[in-house]
């Protein structure tokens, strides 16, 4: 058994484990060196990612002194029976309606858009995705400014509106400014996924459906529409997520009536100084968000 | 020039596998016991791509490993290519072991299926890229590209990007690249599978003469039986990662060994019988037929008949005592314009045997009408029998 | 003599005459709706343009055409330092996560190891939190790395420019990393066994093949971190130190204030500055489309 005939660089195992084969060495060198490309952006998340949010859940079970000042020690669940409070509940049932109607909005006007620009020649529809694209660049905290200025005491519309309707109008600091706002704000997140998932798809099944003599309205119930549904989904949840947490938004076109969730938790940590609760807010807002991002995975949108 | 490093191409069915009678010349690459296992490791089965694969390629041959897609056979190229390290076993080119060697310390190129030409590189810099990577000088780059590019018949495209050529002029480059570092084989990865028939006809030839022109082992991987018969010297037949069976077209197409290689290389009959001498066998509807089996007596075999190789007269035709013969009724015709194909039941005692026909649509031999009584006749040596 | 393309060929299209163009009224309604959006999308912007070069002091009183409240714009002290550090934040938090960003790529995409998954969810979490949860996290995570260096090191640092920059880099990581997978995630794996194949080290197929093959990529990645730091609020309002605040953040403060013309004029300037990032990325897009 000792002795071959010729010497052999890679003698063959005779009896090894049938998982440790000649190429094991080899692969984990390989992996070694992924993991050693990925280690400086690994090393940067753990660091300024993870542990930030760690801290943020151990703030969420520690005390807030009379004076503002946290107490890590003396854990509790305090702040977080805090969120049933029914103050809390009426900001959050805000929130959350606000954000749905932002969402259905986006829909109603973002799928027959995205439907539009997806039926359109090839050259057409580069020049309009374009510009569905620019908005969707330009800087958020503007596009809302604009809002104030347009909604505001001397805006067009208010100007329009008093004459006809006679009596004082207020546009600028209501619900409706909100959801306004956010629908301007998302719309490109929700018309994005919609057009890549209708582009794709293959109209001859269309064809097909009317062929097999379904009527239009019929062939886009049955075969249109349910084909689209991931980037209905998608898009549904790519403009919800940030709705539900909107800070900016409603801060510049909702004024302190229209109170949303991302609002109340900062107001926590820069004039009310209660860290603790603060921080149980986030993790509750970011539970809901990671809800639905796995929603989101399920239905198999990753591909956006 | 090379014509005599070729083997001679006419063989009877029953010569001698050539493989045993390889010279002491060096394989180019010599393949023993490469098993190749994925997936292993913690959790979940590991599958086994290739399993014990034993393969010497000689020195200056066309082989081809043929079969069907998930059988091993690119996971094989891949290992000699050095993409994929073997589980167990040794690959070695030219004496020297290499199973563990990464792709670029291997005298070894490959043509890809995709071809995976640089897309931001001109013709002529994805040809010099293996040179420039080697460190040879830039005035023995500019004439050995020049060469290679007359050699594939592409020194016109020399400046332009791979996606303004054709699928046909892609793979051109994608060979020249490849041959321009003089590797001492060449693999190629279904290199034809991406272009049209006509294309594939032509650029077959073109293969076999640039192979011949340049006398580099070439080991070629293919689903095609069709282009593995045409191009080859040697085939090596592949299923669920084992080689099943190696040898010049001739003997494979002919002499089948396992039911798989008689059934994936063209049309064939198979036909139960059980065996009544060393040199007969009885097929179940009672015909004794002549065929060397090598098994004992009252044995189970598989028998393997070419419907080319069967010929179809009127029931009423004369014996000829050199022929086996079975009469029957014809079931079915099929006209297929070059050739004509019929399906006939057998009308004797026992299990009807069903046989396929295949005629040449050529002047003067007769047609059947569905129902008619034939006889089918064929040669003693057109019966193969088969190991499974 | 004409080029060949069997690569791609043209895109499918809908005929003129097909059974998916719906009905002629269908067809209008949806028309009308196109333009209702783009409407919708457009016309608030433009009138922030023109009323920026209004004279009243009253924004929505016109008046005469004026470039008074640029000038005022551009001799503000407190504008001029906002966009400084804007500038300073935007450029060092997109140089150092589009290194990491897309080493980070070309690690999860190109390797298999352990753990990988977990190290995936990580590098998404951080595109899909909310921003103000994630602005929580680094206030006290500062908060609390700060008292941990003045107890041990004695060292004493504070919120102001490095903060943001580290924050903005945390997110951006994330952003790089998943425009340079998708581009990553599209390169045909066989060009980089080609390159090993043809001698090449990992090195010179690295540098060579794979890295001119995502330079787009990374280029579009790069373009995105430098908009999104650009544009960034609420983070940066939580990590922000006296002196160290970004012209969106001045802006925010002052918005919610009130409406002046002078917001106005530094609005159109950060529009025009997203403006020519966006037509730099069209610019990359088109020629990354060319033969």
């Amino acid at each position: 058994m000792a002795t071959t005939l010729e010497p052999r660089t890679t003698p063959p195992p005779a009896d090894a484990a049938p998982e440790l084969g000649l190429e094991a060495d080899a692969e984990r060198a390989e992996s070694r060196r992924g993991l050693l490309i990925g280690l400086p952006s690994l090393a940067y998340l753990v660091v300024f990612f993870a542990l930030p949010l760690v801290i943020v859940v151990v703030y969420s079970f520690a005390t807030r002194s009379r004076t503002g000042r946290t107490i890590l020690g003396d854990w509790n669940l305090d702040s977080y029976a805090r969120l049933f409070d029914p103050l809390v509940l009426e900001i959050a049932l805000r929130s959350l309606w606000l954000a749905l109607l932002t969402t259905l909005i986006s829909l109603a006007f973002g799928y027959p858009f995205a439907y539009y620009l997806a039926t359109r020649s090839p050259k057409v529809r580069g020049i309009l995705l374009v510009l569905v694209m620019i908005p969707f660049w330009s800087n958020f905290l503007v596009r809302t400014y604009a809002w104030r200025v347009i909604l505001g005491r001397d805006g067009p519309f208010v100007r329009l509106l008093e004459p006809i309707l006679g009596t004082d109008v207020q546009l600028l600091f209501t619900p409706f400014a909100v959801v306004l706002g956010l629908v301007y704000g998302y719309m490109p997140f929700m018309i994005l996924p919609l057009y890549a998932t209708i582009e794709r798809l293959d109209f001859s099944l269309v064809e097909a459906a009317r062929d097999l003599y379904a009527s239009g309205w019929q062939a886009f119930l049955k075969v249109t529409w349910p084909l689209s549904r991931p980037g209905v989904i998608a898009g549904s949840l790519l403009v919800f997520i940030p709705s539900f947490g909107a800070y900016v938004t409603p801060e510049i076109l909702g004024g302190g009536r229209t109170t949303m969730l991302g609002s109340y938790i900062v107001r926590q940590f820069l004039s009310a100084r209660d860290w603790p609760f603060g921080s149980a807010l986030s993790v509750a807002v970011l539970l809901v968000m990671l809800a639905a991002a796995v929603v989101y995975l399920r239905s198999g949108g990753r591909n956006l | 020039m090379t014509e005599m490093l070729r083997e001679p191409r006419v063989r009877t069915a029953l010569a001698p596998d050539p493989v045993a009678e390889s010279g002491t010349k060096l394989p180019a690459v010599a393949m023993q016991g490469v098993t190749k296992r994925f997936g292993g490791g913690r959790g979940g089965d590991p599958v086994v791509a290739v399993d014990d694969l034993h393969l010497d390629i000689r020195d200056g041959e066309f082989f081809s490993l043929l079969g069907p897609s998930g059988c091993g056979k690119t996971t094989s190229l891949r290992m000699i290519a050095g993409f994929e390290y073997p589980s167990a076993g040794s690959v070695r080119i030219f004496d020297q072991e290499v199973g563990l060697e990464p792709p670029n310390r291997r005298p070894v190129n490959t043509v890809f299926q995709s071809y995976a030409l640089f897309p931001h590189m001109t013709v002529v810099q994805n040809i010099a890229f293996g040179l420039e990577m080697q460190k040879v000088p830039d005035d023995e780059i500019a004439t050995r590209v020049g060469e290679v590019l007359e050699l594939v018949q592409l020194s016109g495209q020399a400046r332009r990007k791979p996606s303004q050529l054709s699928g046909g002029q892609q793979q051109r480059v994608a060979l020249a690249r490849a041959l321009v570092n003089h590797p001492k084989v060449l693999l190629l990865d279904e290199p034809l599978g991406a272009l049209d028939l006509k294309l594939r006809q032509a650029m077959q030839l073109e293969l076999k003469r640039i192979q011949e022109q340049v006398g580099i082992t070439f080991v070629y991987v293919t689903h095609d039986q069709e282009e593995a018969l045409t191009m080859s010297d040697r085939i090596g037949v592949m299923n669920l990662g084992q080689l099943l069976q190696v040898g010049p077209p001739e003997a494979i197409y002919d002499t089948p060994r396992t039911r798989f290689v008689a059934d994936f290389i063209g049309d064939t009959n198979l036909l139960s019988a059980e065996v009544v001498d060393a040199d007969t066998a009885r097929l179940t509807d009672g015909t004794v037929v002549r065929v060397a089996t090598g098994r004992p007596v009252g044995a189970t075999v598989t028998l393997a008949i070419r419907p080319e190789k069967l010929g179809l007269w009127h029931a009423d035709a004369e014996r000829d005592l050199r022929l086996d013969a079975v009469t029957g009724r014809i079931r079915r015709m099929t006209f297929l314009g070059n050739a004509i194909v019929y399906e006939i039941v057998t009308e004797t005692s026992g299990t009807p045997v069903e046989l396929t026909v295949r005629q040449g649509n050529t002047p003067g031999i007769e047609h059947f009408e569905p129902d008619e009584r034939v006889r089918v006749r064929w040669w003693p040596t057109s019966t193969a029998a088969l190991e499974d | 003599m004409s080029v060949v393309d069997a690569a791609s060929g043209p895109p499918p299209d809908v005929a003129e005459d097909s059974v998916v163009r719906p009905k002629r009224t269908v067809e209008r309604i949806l028309a009308g709706n196109a333009w209702i959006v783009f409407a919708f999308l457009y016309l608030p912007i433009l009138l922030l343009v023109v009323l920026s070069f209004n004279d009243n002091r009253t924004v929505g009183v016109w008046t005469e055409p004026s470039l008074r409240w640029y000038q005022a714009m551009f001799t503000d002290r407190n504008v001029l330092g906002a966009l400084r550090n804007s500038l300073v934040v935007a450029f060092i938090s997109t140089v150092v996560s589009t290194v990491l960003g897309t080493a980070a790529a070309l690690s999860l995409e190109r390797f298999r190891y352990r753990g990988q998954r977990a190290y995936d969810g990580l590098l998404y979490l951080p595109v899909i939190i909310p921003d103000v949860t994630m602005a929580v996290m680094m206030l006290l995570f500062f908060v609390q790395a700060f008292d941990l260096l003045g107890a041990v090191l004695g060292v004493n640092a504070s919120f102001g420019i490095g903060t943001i920059s580290l924050s903005h880099i945390a997110f951006n990581i994330s952003f790089v990393a998943v425009v340079v997978r998708a581009r990553l995630a599209g390169l045909d794996p066989s060009l980089e066994e080609a390159a090993a194949d043809l001698y090449a080290s990992r090195w010179q197929a690295f540098r060579r093949v794979t890295l001119p093959l995502i330079a787009p990529g990374v280029a579009g990645g790069a373009l995105l971190a430098l908009t999104l730091s650009l544009d960034e609020v609420v983070i940066t309002s939580f990590v922000a130190g006296p002196g160290s605040t970004t012209l969106p953040v001045y802006v925010f403060g002052l918005v919610r204030r009130g409406v002046t013309p002078l917001i106005n004029a530094v609005s159109v300037l950060m529009l025009t500055g997203s403006m020519l990032l966006v037509l730099t990325s069209l610019l990359i897009t088109r020629r990354r489309d060319e033969p």
